[in-house]
């Protein structure tokens, strides 16, 4: 059962929202202790989360330079787009094969309540959108596929954060999730792992434009 | 050959009513190194901890191998009804039934719902799980609530709708959840929902705690283990215990109990702790602390979470004294702040009782020995949520405190009011903003030297007033309280252990004519003595460990009233920190063996092995019976190594539990592992 909430996996689960929502900056520095402080707890879970976050690409540790939170650049999110198109697209499609009925519930609850939460709200919808992912990827049941789409979603959500003033929620999202409901209700692997697909290839293609833009922006400012 | 000497030091911590206390102790010699007392702040235990952690002088931090607590913490948010707010799904409960037998005011949460599902006797689902309705209703309520207890009809005999509602929940919600069958192995479906719903609204309270107490250690550079009493004095580690905070509930006594028995070396007694609010009684039955089968209760709430069999009074040291009818001096059961404390704290009450003492009799009424005082700012809320709403007599009386302590007649007329409850004073003690102070039987403690802390001098003239007002000689009457808070605890120690109420005589009528029952004539007989020619004695067959610091003053005549030996232990006054470390950890796990049925019910097809996450099916029942022995064996054996034992002993135990169902209990008890 994973009701354990030790102070590890809290500290973890909190620094870890922190550098997603970019309230933690891309590049900017760690003071280990003045992040207990601010968390209200020890230094020893929140040393140890920051292990579990280099582990995941988000906190980069040196040998004499210390902690710093891991920077963005458009190379890597090129990188990180193939792997989660194909990983994402198979996972669409195992759970196409696999999915319990319990599972379809969830689906279908989810995408129910990301339906009816308004288009404003984009902490709730980005959350959501998180839990649909994650209903996926334990539908197709695969622990290994599941693990592996975890670590790379909280870059992703990185990327969506840093996107967010100009990208907003993408409003074909609500249309693709149903699709896709379907597509796994009707056992067909073939078309969830193409809407899948397509859905990540949207989102990365709108955040490489939006990153693309601002970066022309700042060169043509400095 | 040398051997290395390093001391292996352990911190024992109990937060109780009035003290938290501190001890230190050598694990290997078992010697007390050092103690400490401070007042427990119920507002924010977390308070008292530090203080009592920075008032007992670590020398070297890193000799301190493990920390352990024991914690009202539960206890007293189930009874003052802090808790978190909870919403319990119940999966396969009759509604009707329910209502009909107005069981829902047991389940502790006002926001319980019903849905269809749930198994019958034999495992059987009785009706398929409704899990869209489930979900639909956790979307609405997941902004609301703070967690979630599912309890699902029998399933302890069969958890799929609660494992199953379990991973759909969390699926699409971040609150935590919790399931009845991981709490409990017994049937009880009422009790097993108030169970999960009372687990749910607790989490959030111990995490804080642990939290606290975990940043306390950080701070002084104590890196080790720390470990949870339970309710039946065994240990968990603090990841067990911030899953299942409600096996805390009673952990307090039962660490008493725990000490009383470490610190005297015997393995039968009784245990009687004296504390500051309360007094509790425990017994000692081989070496461990006798546990109660039926579950603890708590308030109006049953619970089935296994603690100590306790039996608790509200009488302690500092139990209100007041005059009753017939010149009567009643002992609590209200706990205030003694006045040799808030003399100690504030010079002027000791001035102002000293113009008590001269002024004449009209002019110097009891009441005048009960003061008000401010605790702290009201601004700064208890809970830390929504800033209290203050009325105008509120804001008067806080202002009027601000300028120190004042007698209750002092207050009322200065507020314009007759009585006290006119005086706006209930909700701000509620919420401990004012605090209410007045005679103890600590300040007689102070009176003869007994104890010295605080200010003794205030407490004689206090009581010198007392006993003036009823024309009563001061050391007569100190001697009655003794008498009388005596055998208030013999009365409660004869009702304890018969199961049945004894009554305190009606002193007026006489003993022997106040009852014409004849048993009751027996026990008064024997406790007073009263007849002139027929002697009947009762004697308690075990010793009493006496524990608390006031247990030296009234045990002595409780031990001569019940013929039998008194024992305080050294180190008698700490002995409840003593037992947060010398419990063991313990882990039980259950095993359920039953038949799997025909569709018509009318044949065995062979017999299932329930644990609380798998099933696995034999066609015979000694095989099944094999296996769960063997699987619940190993299952302890693993918990309690990751609940923190260090090799842990594994005995099994096999009930049979009627209708070819059978219940196979491992329990796996071992030391607790030290740091290092």
């Amino acid at each position: 059962m994973e009701l354990e909430r030790n102070d590890t996996k809290l500290a973890y689960e909190r620094i870890r929202e922190r550098i997603t929502t970019l309230e933690l900056a891309p590049g900017s520095v760690i003071d280990d202790g003045q992040l207990a402080d601010d968390l209200g707890m020890g230094t020893v879970p929140v040393r140890e989360a920051l292990k579990l976050l280099a582990h995941e690409n988000l906190v980069i540790i040196t040998p004499r330079h210390g902690l710093y939170v891991a920077d963005v650049n458009i190379p890597d999110l090129e990188r990180l787009s193939e792997v989660r198109l194909a990983l994402e697209g198979l996972c669409a499609r195992l759970a196409a094969e696999r999915a319990m009925v319990d599972d379809i519930t969830v689906l279908e609850a989810l995408r129910q309540e990301q339906a009816s939460t308004p288009a404003d709200d984009l902490r709730r919808l980005i959350d959501v959108d998180r839990k649909f992912h994650q209903a996926i990827a334990r539908a197709a049941q695969n622990r290994y596929l599941a693990d592996s789409l975890e670590r790379l979603f909280g870059l992703a959500q990185r990327l969506w954060y840093l996107a967010l003033p100009q990208l907003g929620f993408l409003p074909s999202a609500v249309e693709r999730h149903l699709e896709l409901v379907e597509a796994i209700k009707a056992r067909d692997g073939g078309r969830a792992e193409q809407i899948m697909r397509s859905h990540v290839q949207d989102f990365y293609d709108q955040v490489r434009q939006v990153l693309a833009e601002r970066r022309g922006m700042d060169s043509e400012l400095t | 050959m040398e051997i290395e000497s390093e001391p292996s030091l352990v911190l024992g911590i109990d937060t109780g009513g009035t003290y938290t206390d501190a001890v230190l102790l050598e694990y290997e010699t078992r010697q007390v190194v050092a103690t400490h007392k401070s007042l427990t702040t119920k507002r924010d235990l977390a308070i008292g901890i530090e203080n009592v952690i920075e008032g007992i002088h670590i020398q070297d931090p890193a000799a301190i191998r493990m920390v352990s607590i024991s914690t009202t913490l539960a206890t007293n948010a189930i009874a003052e009804g802090k808790g978190r707010w909870v919403a319990l799904l119940l999966i396969g409960y009759d509604p009707e039934l329910i209502s009909t037998f107005k069981m829902a005011g047991q389940f502790a949460t006002p926001h319980y719902f019903f849905f269809e599902g749930g198994h019958d006797l034999y495992g059987r689902e009785k009706k398929p799980l409704d899990l869209p309705a489930i979900l639909a209703k956790v979307n609405e309520i997941k902004g609301v609530v703070d967690a979630i207890a599912v309890s699902s009809y029998f399933s302890p005999l069969n958890p799929d709708h609660e494992n199953r509602a379990y991973r759909a929940i969390a699926s699409i919600c971040d609150l935590p959840v919790v399931l009845g069958h991981q709490l409990c192995t017994k049937l009880g479906s009422v009790e097993r929902a108030t169970t999960a719903a009372l687990n749910a609204s607790l989490l959030a309270v111990l995490h804080d705690l642990i939290i606290a107490v975990r940043r306390a250690m950080d701070r002084r550079q104590i890196d080790a283990p720390l470990m949870v009493v339970r309710g039946d004095g065994t240990l968990m580690s603090d990841e067990f215990a911030g899953r299942t905070p409600v096996e805390t509930i009673h952990s307090g006594p039962a660490a008493s109990a725990i000490g009383g028995r470490f610190l005297s070396h015997l393995d039968e007694a009784l245990v009687v702790d004296v504390g500051g609010t309360t007094t509790d009684l425990a017994l000692i039955e081989g070496g461990q602390v006798a546990v109660s089968e039926e579950g603890a209760s708590v308030g109006q709430y049953k619970t089935s979470v296994k603690a100590a069999n306790l039996y608790s009074m509200a009488l302690g040291g500092d139990s209100h004294l007041t005059w009753g009818h017939d010149k009567a001096v009643e002992v609590g059961p209200e706990r205030v702040t003694p006045l040799a404390y808030l003399a100690w704290l504030y010079p002027s009450v000791e001035a102002q009782v000293r113009t008590l003492t001269m002024r004449t009799w009209s002019h110097a009424k009891p009441d005048w020995l009960e003061y008000w005082f401010l605790l702290r700012e009201p601004q700064e809320s208890s809970d830390g949520v929504t800033p209290p709403l203050l009325s105008q007599r509120e804001r008067d009386l806080v202002d009027l405190l601000r300028t120190g302590p004042q007698p209750v007649p002092a207050i009322l007329k200065h507020l314009k009011v007759l009585h006290p409850a006119q005086a706006g004073a209930h909700e701000l003690m509620r919420q401990e903003v004012v605090g209410k102070a007045g005679l103890t039987a600590t300040d007689l403690m102070h009176i003869e030297g007994r104890y010295t802390i605080w200010n003794a001098e205030a407490s004689a003239m206090a009581w010198q007033a007392f006993c003036q007002f009823n024309f009563m000689d001061p050391v007569e009457l100190r001697q009655r309280v003794w008498t009388q808070m005596s055998e208030m605890i013999v009365h409660a120690i004869v009702t304890f252990l018969s199961g049945r109420p004894l009554p305190l005589p009606d002193r007026q009528r006489g003993l022997d004519g106040a009852d014409r029952d004849m048993g009751r004539w027996f026990f008064y007989n024997s406790l007073y003595r009263a007849h002139p020619h027929l002697e009947t004695s009762i004697r308690l067959r075990r010793p009493i460990i006496g524990i608390g610091a006031p247990a030296g003053i009234f045990l002595p005549e409780v031990a001569r009233i019940l013929n039998t030996e008194l024992i305080l232990p050294e180190h008698y006054e700490v002995a409840n920190a003593v037992g947060a470390i010398a419990g063991s950890v313990m882990v039980e796990e259950e095993l359920l063996v039953y038949p799997r049925l025909s569709r018509d019910g009318l044949e065995v097809l062979g017999y299932y092995v329930q644990a609380s996450d798998e099933r696995r099916e034999f066609e015979e029942l000694d095989d099944a019976l094999a296996n769960a022995r063997t699987l619940s064996r190993e299952r302890a054996e693993g918990a309690a190594i990751r609940s923190g034992a260090s090799s842990p002993q594994v005995t099994v135990a096999e009930l049979a539990d009627g209708l070819d169902t059978y219940r196979i209990r491992a329990k796996a008890v071992g030391n607790p592992r030290l740091a290092r």
